[in-house]
């Protein structure tokens, strides 16, 4: 239709008898674009600092499959995406002056059309979430790598992850994704592939590199990497050789140049326990820490809370037992990660359960809120416990 | 699946909307459709008060910077141009068209424009 004239604004102002000596000389004339009706327009509300990063110049992406839950990811944060509907109509318009913005403008003509360019009743709200990351590790899983001398027919197998794809499955931010890549010791191979090493073949290399700084008498904190590719480089890949340190040990470079490594002792020991309780179902827990220092490099040291997260001791069997038990095993959700651990021991304490909860944790929450939620405490033996808030069949 | 929000191009800084706020519905007053057709009239007094003049109706509100601004995303057309489909398949790809920071709020009942004033007797 024709737009309207500035004749046909005063007379509707004074049909509606409003003194145009009190309202600021400029009107807009709203009217519907052509494409408002058709719902091509949503609205995302911001939370602090994405507004800043779209200013600069950064894109956001929602990534999510059919049955995912859909999420928001800036470069470096994972937000979780929510309808909120409104009662009110919410109309969108370009170009529709603020009151400040007229009085600033000394030019403003007399009558600005505006055509409003969508409306909604509801809009999508954020909230900070933790990274969904259980799925990195699942596809990587898929197909491990076990070494040049694998007898596994590479044409065969499919699984293989670049970064991009990894980016394209994954609901969490670049950066979440290539820290956690890091924190599961993943390397790429063939330069593109990312992939996590199988577990035997991962503590064959720590085995040669165990046996290499035995026999030559090295400090567990000065291993040097030279010597190191030197002396194993005939046995396994050089790439594999330098992986396994930086899986193991903290890489640092003397006045003189040379790189050596700090190993960890902590995350060795670890391991070697892994290798240990993965045979069996569960230990007589004397005679397994017996065998676990005996199997542990000359010089470590082994203690029971270097196993938080992977294995979990039974204080109330005679004699005291314990088992392997991954908080990777476990589910991501909040919920089934209780019932899982609720249906594993009835009462748990908050030292024992800890490790296994951490890691649900939101941001600025604490274990303690967790508990709070998903649990109920009761004394025992004068011990503070926690079981499930449903009954556990 | 992922969808990209993108920044639609140009130079300069994302567009600043407006967002109105109004209570109850949108209805076409012709039998047309919406397209096209007038909503109102929006004046603001010196004070800086908006006031919305819709069919018979004069609503007041007020500016209200939000606290959590708004982005406005467009969902892009199938068959418009944009970036190649990545490998897990064909993306929908949002742009972030414009940025909304400040609101008008229409709270108040509407009053009455009364049009038909009965003559003195």
């Amino acid at each position: 239709g024709a737009m309207r004239s500035r004749g046909e604004v005063d007379a509707t102002l004074q049909t509606a008898k409003l003194n145009p000596a009190e309202l600021l000389p400029t009107v807009h004339c709203l009217s519907f674009g052509p494409q408002a009706a058709a719902g091509q327009c949503c609205l995302l509300q911001m939370e602090p600092g994405l507004c800043a990063e779209l200013e600069a110049g950064r894109s956001l992406v929602i990534r999510g499959e059919k049955d995912e839950q859909a999420v928001l990811c800036s470069k470096d944060k994972t937000y979780d995406m929510k309808i909120a509907d409104t009662s009110n109509m919410l109309l969108f318009i370009p170009g529709c002056k603020t009151p400040e913005q007229l009085n600033a403008d000394q030019a403003s003509c007399n009558i600005i059309h505006s055509q409003i360019a969508g409306f909604a009743n509801n809009y999508w709200e954020l909230r900070r979430c933790r990274p969904k990351l259980k799925k990195l590790r699942k596809l990587l899983m898929e197909d491990p790598y076990e070494g040049p001398d694998s007898r596994k027919d590479q044409t065969l197998t499919f699984s293989k992850y670049t970064t991009e794809d990894l980016l394209n499955l994954i609901q969490a931010s670049e950066e979440e994704i290539l820290h956690q890549l890091q924190v599961i010791d993943a390397c790429k191979i063939e330069g593109r592939y990312w992939r996590i090493l199988e577990f035997d073949y991962e503590m064959k290399l720590l085995n040669h590199v165990t046996q290499l700084i035995d026999s030559e008498s090295w400090s567990l904190s000065k291993v040097p990497l030279r010597t190191c590719l030197e002396e194993l480089g005939s046995l396994e890949p050089t790439e594999m050789i330098e992986h396994i340190l930086v899986s193991y040990g903290r890489k640092y470079i003397d006045d003189a140049g040379e790189v050596y490594f700090e190993m960890h002792e902590d995350k060795i020991c670890r391991a070697i326990a892994q290798m240990l309780l993965q045979n069996a179902v569960k230990f007589n827990l004397s005679e397994f820490q017996e065998v676990w220092q005996q199997s542990v490099p000359e010089g470590m040291t082994t203690r029971l809370d270097q196993l938080k997260g992977l294995a979990l001791v039974d204080k109330s069997s005679r004699p005291e037992t314990i088992f392997l038990l991954k908080v990777d095993d476990l589910p991501e959700d909040n919920q089934e990660r209780f019932n899982s651990l609720f249906s594993i021991r009835e009462k748990w304490t908050e030292v024992d359960i800890t490790p296994y909860i951490q890691d649900l944790c939101a941001e600025k929450q604490t274990v303690g809120a967790l508990l709070t939620k998903y649990a109920r405490s009761s004394m025992q033996n004068g011990v503070k416990v926690y079981n499930s808030r449903r009954p556990v069949s | 699946e992922a969808a990209s929000l993108t920044r639609s191009g140009g130079a300069g800084g994302l567009a600043q909307w407006v967002l109105v706020e109004l209570q109850g519905e949108v209805e076409p007053r012709q039998s047309g459709g919406l397209a096209g057709s007038l909503l109102g009239d929006l004046h603001y007094t010196r004070e800086g008060v908006p006031v919305l003049i819709l069919g018979h109706h004069i609503l007041y509100g007020k500016v209200v910077q939000l606290e959590k601004p708004f982005a406005v995303l467009v969902k892009r057309g199938a068959g418009e141009p944009g970036p190649e489909p990545g490998p897990a398949g064909p993306h929908a790809h949002y742009t972030v068209t414009a940025l909304i920071k400040t609101k008008l709020l229409f709270k108040t009942r509407p009053k009455p424009i009364i049009t038909n004033v009965p003559k003195k007797v």
